[in-house]
């Protein structure tokens, strides 16, 4: 089981990381956002931070290896994967327009 | 279904074969493409793959069969009669018409009236029901129920994509049936979640469906591009290249997939920064794609390709699912996107992904594997003549459509004038059509006649490697004779004598001597052996129950509540009754399970496979809590009629119930389970969780109490919603304890036989868990204004 968790977390946390700066992106053009407070940083916080997740996960599989060769290869890959994925898919936050 | 499908979609283009076309009238012209649609994607697509798994994957695994047949019969029974019901609905004319993603206001009362769209959300969530329960028992067969020593990377190929591809199910398929239960009770109860006027939103649909919506269409994909790693490297007379890589781009490609749903959602006036994070996420798929399809061109370069059939339809698979893939990535840019959505442009893009990614591999797949079905060689060559009719045929059509759709055709129109200019491009799709259609009419015949009276094979006629070729053809019930040990990722070329090996009983399990069908169960990574697992023997109770879950699914489409409650009654009791008959009075000690080990049986060990089961399925009960968690923080932030006129705030007494049943329910399950293990009675530690379950469910009962009317407003109606989801789960918990209660009653509890008090456990885990967060979100809106 602790080999299955080491192949399917990084990617899963990308995932929830991808959503909540999605969700925060939404928060910032509702309502409830505060008038005064500026949306990019906080956007730019949430992304350094979802990248940052993956940085560690990636840090953690390669200290803590599998016994399996194939698993930790494989696990390897795809923390790699979702560091990249983490920083590719919410670029957005740095290039467009915040709630246009 | 498929043929269903199919004589569907040639209703729709001989409708479009012409312009001002009297062949149909819209009303009926809608009919039959929401059901084209829904029949291919739900009734065909999903099912015909989980068949093909639900036949196959023992044989691969090198077990006697999945981890709960019954399940795989109850299913099986849900599907028949959801889809029947479908097609009643067809013919009566009662069909749902309003497209097979079925948005609101489109499908509310007031544009939809009539039951044709509750059709849909009711038998539809009712067939998911199906899906559900296989893919629940794929994941607990891939990583439990294995060949001794085939651990993961030495698992057939087809084996990880259909875990991922159950997984997937697990947790797509949630915010679906969560969508149709909120369209639902808003159609039957008019609790506003979609009325803008009442603090709902339409697009909350298009989110909950779209989260389903796009892992959709890669949990149909996979399964393919499975079969294609699987046949490919035989017919290639080789074996896969980048075994590693292929499993790491479909776990991927998976996870990615749930970070696209807003690209069907392009042209709803959501902000550019959203849509450029589903822009940026839908073209980064193409990189596992990719990865994958070089892997399959690798194979074939490294080996010696024969030109079978199954090959052919691999190579006609290539030649068409890549154009479909570049046409999405096209879609997937934005502005390209507001151009052609909704246009025929569209439709061709899905047809290429979905008959090319699809059906051209099933195809491929069905031929390669006819010999264990069938026990015959192919002799007759229809199936040549089929492939060069099905595939330019192909060809012909939707190049046309996508012409026709950058003309500017937008689809699910019923009809068009000559003037548009596009009669001359629809009658050539049509043709095509056609002749596409003869041609998959003559695979059917093909195949009939082939397995009616076409010669008796030898086994393995491919020379493949895995071990669903090692028996003989056809493959006999029980798969295997014994267990095998296997010691590498193609066992049949390791050892040419292993299928021998088998049959003589080398393996494990070889002698029924305690009469009963057992099976090994394994460690999930090492596939080390953990337990002898007892499967049930043939049982008429999956088909009693699947009817009674009918009735409760489709009473309600006569507004008979009565009646689907009562049936819902039956369901639990024939549940408990099922439940019943799993375990034993006495404890056996460890079974010689032959090669010289013994082992517990699974009914003696802490995590028996209905622990497994459970844990699986409570992740897809999560993923439902999650959606509606997400439901109601899109409404609260996006809906134009928040806040509404006040917020509930709790009672101190309320919390502190909430707090102490909770605690109960997580504290009760582990007294009992610690209590058995010391040889004494769990009684104290199940009444503590049974009163807890209580407690939890009278604080969920104060929030009906405090907002009495959920059709006022988006927000009540959520609340309530909450508050079910919540007493549904205390009220499961509660059940399951009781049963516990009259099993360890029974004697069927001893100081090794806790794996039902661990059930009940995880169970009352869940509970309180999510009782806990779906309080604390009811409350804090009320806490903080
Ligand atoms: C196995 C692969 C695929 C399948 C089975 C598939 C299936 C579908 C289906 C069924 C639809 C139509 C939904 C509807 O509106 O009724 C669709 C639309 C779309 N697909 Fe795909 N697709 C696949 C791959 C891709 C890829 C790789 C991309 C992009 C990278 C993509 C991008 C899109 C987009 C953007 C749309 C929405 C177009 C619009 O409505 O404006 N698809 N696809
Ligand atoms: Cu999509």
């Amino acid at each position: 089981m602790r080999d299955v968790l080491r192949l399917s977390v990084p990617l899963a946390l990308w995932l929830a990381g991808f959503s909540g700066v999605y969700a925060l992106q939404g928060l910032t053009c509702s309502r409830h956002w505060p008038e005064d407070l500026p949306a990019r940083p906080a956007l730019l916080v949430g992304w350094a931070l979802a990248v940052l997740l993956q940085a560690v996960l990636l840090w953690l599989i390669s200290r803590d290896p599998s016994p399996s060769r194939f698993v930790q290869g494989t696990s390897l890959a795809l923390a790699a994967v979702s560091l990249l994925a983490a920083a590719w898919t919410s670029m957005p936050v740095a290039l467009t327009s915040t709630c246009l | 279904m498929f043929a269903l499908g199919g004589v569907l979609a040639m209703l729709i283009r001989a409708q479009l074969a012409s312009p001002h076309s009297a062949f149909m009238g819209p009303e009926v012209y809608n009919q039959v493409f929401t059901m084209h649609g829904t029949v291919m994607m739900f009734l065909f697509a999903i099912p015909f793959f989980e068949a093909m798994t639900v036949y196959l994957l023992p044989g691969m695994l090198g077990t006697r069969d999945m981890a709960y047949p019954r399940l795989s019969a109850y299913g099986f029974w849900c599907y028949l009669i959801g889809a029947a019901t479908m097609v009643v609905a067809l013919v009566l004319g009662l069909a749902p018409a309003d497209g097979w993603f079925m948005y609101p206001p489109l499908t509310s009362t007031e544009y939809s009236p009539g039951i044709n769209a509750d059709v849909w959300l009711l038998a539809i969530t009712f067939i998911e029901v199906s899906a559900i329960a296989a893919a629940v028992e794929v994941v607990v067969t891939v990583l439990r129920y294995r060949a001794a020593g085939m651990s993961l990377s030495r698992m057939p190929i087809f084996a990880w994509y259909i875990l991922v591809v159950a997984v997937m199910i697990l947790t797509a398929f949630p915010p679906m049936i969560l969508g149709s239960v909120l369209l639902e009770t808003e159609r039957a109860l008019d609790w506003p979640f979609f009325q803008v006027d009442k603090g709902g939103d339409a697009l909350l649909w298009q989110h909950l469906f779209w989260l389903f919506g796009h892992p959709e269409v890669y949990i149909i994909f996979l399964p393919a591009a499975g079969m294609i790693a699987t046949i490919l490297p035989v017919m290639a007379r080789t074996t896969l290249l980048g075994y590693g890589w292929v499993v790491g781009a479909a776990v991927s490609l998976a996870v990615l997939s749930f970070g696209l749903w807003v690209h069907h959602m392009f042209t709803t006036g959501i902000p550019h920064m959203g849509l450029a994070f589903f822009s940026a996420a839908s073209t980064l798929v193409a990189v596992p794609t990719a990865v994958q399809i070089f892997a399959w061109i690798g194979t074939l370069w490294k080996g010696r390709p024969e030109l079978h059939l199954p090959m052919l339809w691999i190579l006609g698979f290539f030649a068409t699912f890549v154009i479909g893939g570049l046409t999405g990535v096209m879609l997937a840019v934005v502005p390209f996107n507001w151009q052609v959505h909704d246009t025929h442009f569209v439709v061709a893009h899905l047809h290429y992904v979905l008959i090319g990614g699809y059906v051209f591999p099933m195809v491929a797949a069905v031929y390669y594997f006819l010999p264990i079905i069938t026990g015959r060689t192919r002799f007759f060559k229809l199936g040549e003549v089929a492939f060069w009719l099905v595939v330019p045929g192909f060809h012909v059509t939707f190049l046309a459509v996508h012409l026709v759709g950058l003309l500017g055709m937008r689809r699910r129109i019923w009809t068009y004038a000559p003037e548009d200019g596009w009669a001359i491009i629809n009658l050539v799709a049509s043709v095509g059509g056609f002749v596409t259609a003869i041609g998959f009419a003559l695979i059917v015949v093909d195949i009939a006649v082939n397995a009616a009276v076409a010669s008796r094979g030898r086994r393995n006629p491919w020379g493949a490697g895995t071990l669903e070729w090692a028996t003989a053809i056809p493959s006999p019930s029980y798969n295997v004779a014994s267990i095998p040990e296997v010691r590498g990722r193609y066992p049949l070329h390791d050892d040419p004598e292993i299928a021998v090996r088998i049959a003589r009983g080398e393996g494990y399990l070889s002698w029924p001597t305690r009469k009963r069908r057992e099976t090994l169960v394994v460690g999930t990574s090492r596939a080390e052996p953990l337990q002898v697992a007892v499967l049930p023997g043939n049982d008429g109770l999956p088909f009693v129950m699947a009817v009674a879950t009918a009735v409760v699914f489709l009473a309600p489409l006569w507004d008979a509540y009565r009646t689907a409650g009562v049936a819902l009654l039956v369901v639990i009791a024939l549940a408990l009754r099922w439940a019943w008959s799993n375990g034993s009075t006495r404890d056996e000690g460890p079974l010689d399970a032959g090669r010289g080990t013994s082992l517990p049986s699974a009914w003696e060990v802490p995590d028996p496979p209905g622990w497994w089961g459970s844990l699986f399925l409570l992740l897809a009960d999560a993923t439902m809590f999650g959606s509606l968690l997400f439901g109601y923080a899109f409404l609260w932030t996006v809906a134009p009629a928040w806040p509404p006129a006040s917020y509930v705030a709790p009672g101190l007494l309320d919390v502190l119930l909430a707090l102490v049943g909770a605690a109960a329910l997580a504290a009760g399950p582990r007294l009992a389970a610690r209590a058995l293990l010391a040889s004494r009675g769990p009684w104290i530690g199940l009444l503590v969780a049974l009163a807890g379950a209580g407690a939890l469910t009278a604080a969920a009962a104060s929030i009906w109490a405090a907002r009495p009317d959920p059709t006022s407003h988006a927000y009540d109606a959520t609340l309530w919603l909450l508050g079910g989801f919540v007493a549904l789960h205390t009220t499961l918990a509660a059940i399951i304890l009781a049963y516990v209660c009259f099993r360890v009653a029974a004697g069927y509890a001893s100081s090794v036989r806790i794996g039902e008090t661990r059930i009940a456990q995880l169970w009352c885990d869940f509970a309180g868990s999510t009782g806990l967060v779906a309080l604390a979100a009811a409350w804090l809106p009320g806490v903080f204004a």
